[in-house]
């Protein structure tokens, strides 16, 4: 049930990604195809094994009980996840056009597409009781690569738009107005890719700990048997 | 054996009785006690002051518009409009007023909060009145839409809304007999403004809120708003905190009360 949080965060994800098939070429298109399907069918099987662990345990409280842990976590460093990923295909690459043919979006793209593929089996062979050893090796292994790229991906895009931001002033606001209130989206910006200086080495860290935790337990258990 | 836990209670931050003497408690001859250092503790007093210490003196800088916050052409002006010279004499005695009750008014129950937890709660108040204050006394401030009537509205309700505040604390100060640890129902007295606790048990909450939105209606600023909206969600968590131990410390606790606004919250 670890997978609710995520799951329901993702949705919004399968909807947004086809419209920013404006300016990425066959490769990246490809990708966002597999994508969507991998989100979607993974959505799927989220929902069915929450109904079916439901109807194992015959009422809420435990339910809400054994996800709670794994739902706060994933909820929580998720909730970055998710809100850089929306920001970066929503405020960034489909609002300035310019952007979109840069290979820092297919950068990203890659990167997460990736990401999400490995996770998602990784959530859907858990519900079912039969995760094989070599997703969840993958995807405590493969973010050594995946997240800086992704985050390469990221930085370089916002770089890219900043100019055409400042030049066109978009979604900014400018005293005076009778709402007595300003934002300048440029500023914005280039705050968000300062933040990115505490925020990454803490999620990258953080994953390196959870490998040595649970590939960590899986070695004990075959040394066991 | 014969230590208080006061005495223990030097050595260490843990909070327990400071009354009981070590060998009353029903422990047995020999009790183990299990501290967790909570880390550098700093007492409520300090924070509250420091708390509105920052926003008072943040404010006045906006106010007198201080180097570097503003165009270079603009330092040590004063804006033209009257309605930014109320807003500072609102602001700032809305602190002067809180500074004083943390001095003389409030009786505090707990003893300390963690280190932490200051740069926390000074942080967003420090950077919320900042962000206030800048867009009050820009030069480009625009007065409010429906001028001078929308103002005298805003000023009302806050003036209304502090007198309130202030009776509920001195209220509250006064159901508390110092050196009695013994818990109350507040009642309303002959003071008008404490009429409120017939239908609320944090009045003090809702008259802070309704000060705020006086503040907004009179400034009709979006980020006074804003703090106004933030302010409202955490006040209302607090109440609602407070009335639920209410409701488990007293049976007879009044029905007809809810936490923060009547009949609604």
């Amino acid at each position: 049930m670890s997978a609710a949080a995520p799951g329901t965060s993702k949705a919004a994800h399968s909807d947004v990604a086809p419209k920013r098939k404006k300016g990425p070429g066959a490769l990246a298109t490809a990708y966002l195809v597999i994508y969507n399907v991998v989100m979607t069918a993974g959505w799927l099987v989220i929902a069915v094994g929450l109904v079916r662990a439901y109807l194992a345990r015959g009422s809420y409280h435990g339910l809400y009980y054994s996800i709670e842990k794994p739902l706060k976590f994933f909820q929580t460093g998720a909730i970055l996840e998710v809100m850089s990923r929306v920001f970066l295909t929503w405020a960034v690459t489909h609002s300035v056009r310019e952007v979109q043919s840069e290979d820092s979006v297919l950068l990203f793209v890659t990167a997460w597409t990736v990401t999400e593929i490995i996770r998602y089996s990784f959530y859907t062979f858990s519900l079912l009781n039969h995760l094989p050893f070599l997703i969840k090796w993958a995807r405590y292994t493969f973010f050594f690569v995946l997240y800086p790229m992704g985050v390469t991906g990221e930085l370089l895009t916002i770089y890219a738009a900043l100019p055409y931001v400042q030049k066109t002033g978009l979604y900014s606001v400018t005293l005076p107005n009778k709402y007595n209130f300003s934002f300048d989206y440029y500023t914005f910006l280039i705050l968000i890719m300062i933040s990115y200086i505490p925020l990454f080495p803490q999620l990258y860290f953080h994953m390196i700990r959870q490998r040595k935790k649970v590939l960590g337990h899986v070695e004990d258990y075959s040394k066991v048997e | 054996p014969t230590a208080t836990v006061l005495d223990i209670k030097a050595l260490f931050h843990k909070s327990c009785e400071d009354e009981e003497v070590l060998q009353t408690l029903p422990v047995g001859t020999t009790a183990s006690f299990y501290f967790s250092d909570l880390g550098p503790q700093l007492t409520w007093g300090t924070v509250f002051l420091s708390e509105c210490v920052g926003p008072l003196i943040i404010y006045l800088m906006f106010y007198f518009r201080l180097p570097f916050i503003y165009s270079p052409k603009y330092d040590f002006t004063t804006s033209k409009h009257w309605i930014v010279h109320l807003a500072c004499m609102c602001h700032s005695f809305h602190y002067i007023k809180r500074i004083l009750e943390t001095m003389f008014v409030h009786r505090i129950s707990h003893g300390t909060m963690p280190l932490r937890n200051i740069f926390k709660n000074c942080g967003y108040y420090w950077c919320t009145a900042a962000w206030m204050a800048y867009y009050i006394n820009h030069p480009l401030y625009t007065p409010p839409y429906y001028g001078q009537q929308q103002v005298n509205t805003g000023l009302y309700i806050f003036l209304f809304c502090q007198v309130g505040n202030f009776s509920i604390h001195v209220a509250l100060r006064n159901l508390k007999l110092p050196g009695s640890k013994a818990k109350k129902i507040p009642y309303p007295t002959k003071n008008p403004f404490t009429w409120i606790f017939w239908l609320v048990s944090c009045p003090n909450y809702t008259y802070e809120v309704g000060s705020w939105i006086g503040f907004t209606v009179m400034t009709q600023c979006v980020p006074v708003a804003f703090f106004t909206l933030v302010a409202f969600i955490q006040m209302t968590v607090w109440a609602k905190g407070k009335h639920r131990g209410y409701l488990k410390e007293f049976r007879d606790y009044p029905t007809l009360r809810s936490s923060i606004l009547p009949f609604i919250l």
